[in-house]
């Protein structure tokens, strides 16, 4: 299940969570929870190099930026799609989330 | 409008503030010193290139990364300086700009008589990798989870982005960077000053696509600064100067954008020049924050040298080069001086001051009467935080 912030009082949705809602400045920021999250990939790089050793062996690895139908923008990994597609953002095995065109 | 509407719109100008004596503590590959060390080298310089004596520093001014868990306050100590205006500028490519903005101010009204403002970092093998993994809670969180590709990953994201929008291509990115390597095998302050053709960028190594090994800067240790005093003061001392004729900054600007392909240079610049009583054709030399080619052709759109979008046009129609028609990141900018830490958000300053100075040697633009510096900090999630911008003049 993936967890999106939505605010109770002004209805907005925002990522990355934070303990109040960057819209109106409520502080009651509620979890909603769904299958997968549909949106469309901005933009994608692919990782030659990571900083992190733990990463390395994955190398290369595809990034992207995906803008939510609900609003947000988040970085995830994008698992097989492309700029400009529409996908469906999920959290993976790894408890990351991953975009799947 | 009123012209009562206008007075409160528009800030009071610099008149009577001067910059003096830019300095560098040359940039290393990595270090074994802290980042103190560099400070107090670039401070010692600034007092040894001034004579002004230690205790009449009364302003402060410091940014860094790797200074830390100390930060300006613990760094008084340390220096056995007392000032009575002391700021704390955690700002990045911004700081240097904004730094000189709190210390314009800080002298105009009194509050100090002589700032010494000064940003520098060291790098080691874990001090690059520490300062990404703990960068800010979003980043943490919501970045480097995602293969932990750092700033060059983040603006990859923008470049493809601005790519796609805009029709840009690696060949105007590499024509940024080698026109800078050329500038900077004129500065002996560069760390990078082997030749680059366009055919060494286009074949380099991928890091995170479309950037590739020389779209990225270099991370190093060093150190850069300046004074801020009033021009009597200055005559009095005997320093050369430069005059501040405008200065913006802007934090979280457009935050409605989906991706960032603007900074928040759009939303000041008609200030900024109409405070500096010039437009952008009347500046002989630019130095913009280049942590990427991308990130400085969106700073020639936002300042106003072309319209949104018309980036690639631009790059395609001028020489960058110190002789060139549009002379740009003179020094060789980061992507050739190598990035300091939040040095990197002096850089421009000091190679814009020692343009105006007449002090920059086999790399002097010629006439240089006016410059235009930018900077551009923090990618806290998405994009750029801060942006700032100043024109200096020839005094």
């Amino acid at each position: 299940m993936i967890k999106l912030q939505r605010c109770a009082d002004c209805g907005a949705a925002q990522y990355p969570p934070r303990e109040f809602c960057g819209a109106c400045l409520s502080d009651r920021a509620a979890w909603e929870t769904a299958d997968s999250l549909p949106g469309q990939v901005l933009a994608c790089t692919t990782l030659h190099h990571s900083n992190e050793p733990a990463f390395r062996p994955r190398l290369p690895l595809k990034v992207g930026l995906v803008h939510l139908d609900a609003g947000p923008v988040l970085i995830c990994f994008v698992m097989r799609a492309a700029a400009g597609d529409a996908v469906n953002v999920r959290v993976g095995p790894d408890d990351l989330l991953e975009a799947i065109g | 409008m009123s012209s009562r509407d206008q007075v409160t719109k528009s800030a009071r100008t610099y008149d009577g503030v001067v910059l003096c004596c830019p300095v560098t503590e040359p940039y290393v590959r990595r270090s074994e010193h802290g980042a103190a060390w560099f400070l107090a080298r670039a401070l010692r310089r600034l007092i040894d290139a001034s004579g002004v004596a230690r205790h009449a520093i009364d302003g402060l001014c410091v940014s860094s990364f790797t200074l830390l868990p100390d930060t300006a306050v613990a760094f008084t100590q340390q220096v056995g300086l007392s000032p009575r205006v002391l700021e704390w500028l955690p700002m990045g490519g911004a700081c240097g700009i904004v730094a000189l903005r709190r210390a314009a101010r800080a002298v105009q009204a009194g509050d100090a008589e002589v700032v010494a403002c000064i940003a520098g970092d060291t790098a080691n093998d874990r001090s690059f990798r520490d300062l990404l993994a703990g960068f800010s809670t979003f980043s943490r969180d919501a970045v480097y989870p995602y293969g932990a590709g750092g700033p060059n990953a983040s603006f990859a994201l923008i470049a493809d982005a601005y790519m796609r929008a805009t029709g840009a291509t690696r060949e105007d990115f590499g024509k940024l960077a080698v026109a800078q390597r050329t500038n900077a095998r004129r500065n002996p302050l560069a760390l990078l000053r082997g030749e680059l053709t366009l055919a060494d960028y286009l074949a380099a190594r991928p890091i995170a696509e479309p950037h590739h090994l020389f779209d990225c800067v270099m991370p190093c240790a060093g150190a850069d600064g300046f004074l801020v005093m009033t021009e009597t003061r200055a005559r009095t001392l005997g320093l050369k100067f430069v005059r501040v004729l405008g200065a913006i900054e802007r934090h979280n600007a457009f935050p409605d954008d989906p991706v960032a392909l603007r900074g928040g240079w759009a939303m000041d610049r008609d200030a900024l020049w109409s405070q500096a009583g010039i437009g952008p054709k009347d500046v002989q030399l630019v130095q913009t924050y280049d942590d990427y080619p991308v990130i400085s052709m969106l700073q020639f759109e936002g300042l106003g040298f072309c319209d949104a979008g018309a980036g690639p046009a631009f790059v395609r129609r001028h020489d960058f080069t110190v002789d060139g028609s549009f002379p740009h990141n003179t020094g060789g900018g980061q992507l050739s001086m190598g990035q300091a830490g939040a040095a990197g958000g002096y850089l421009g300053l000091v190679e814009a001051m020692r343009q105006l100075l007449g002090d920059a040697t086999e790399r002097q633009v010629a006439n240089a009467r006016h410059a235009l510096v930018s900077g551009f900090g923090m990618i806290n999630y998405d994009r750029g935080l801060c942006s700032a911008a100043a024109v200096l003049g020839r005094a």
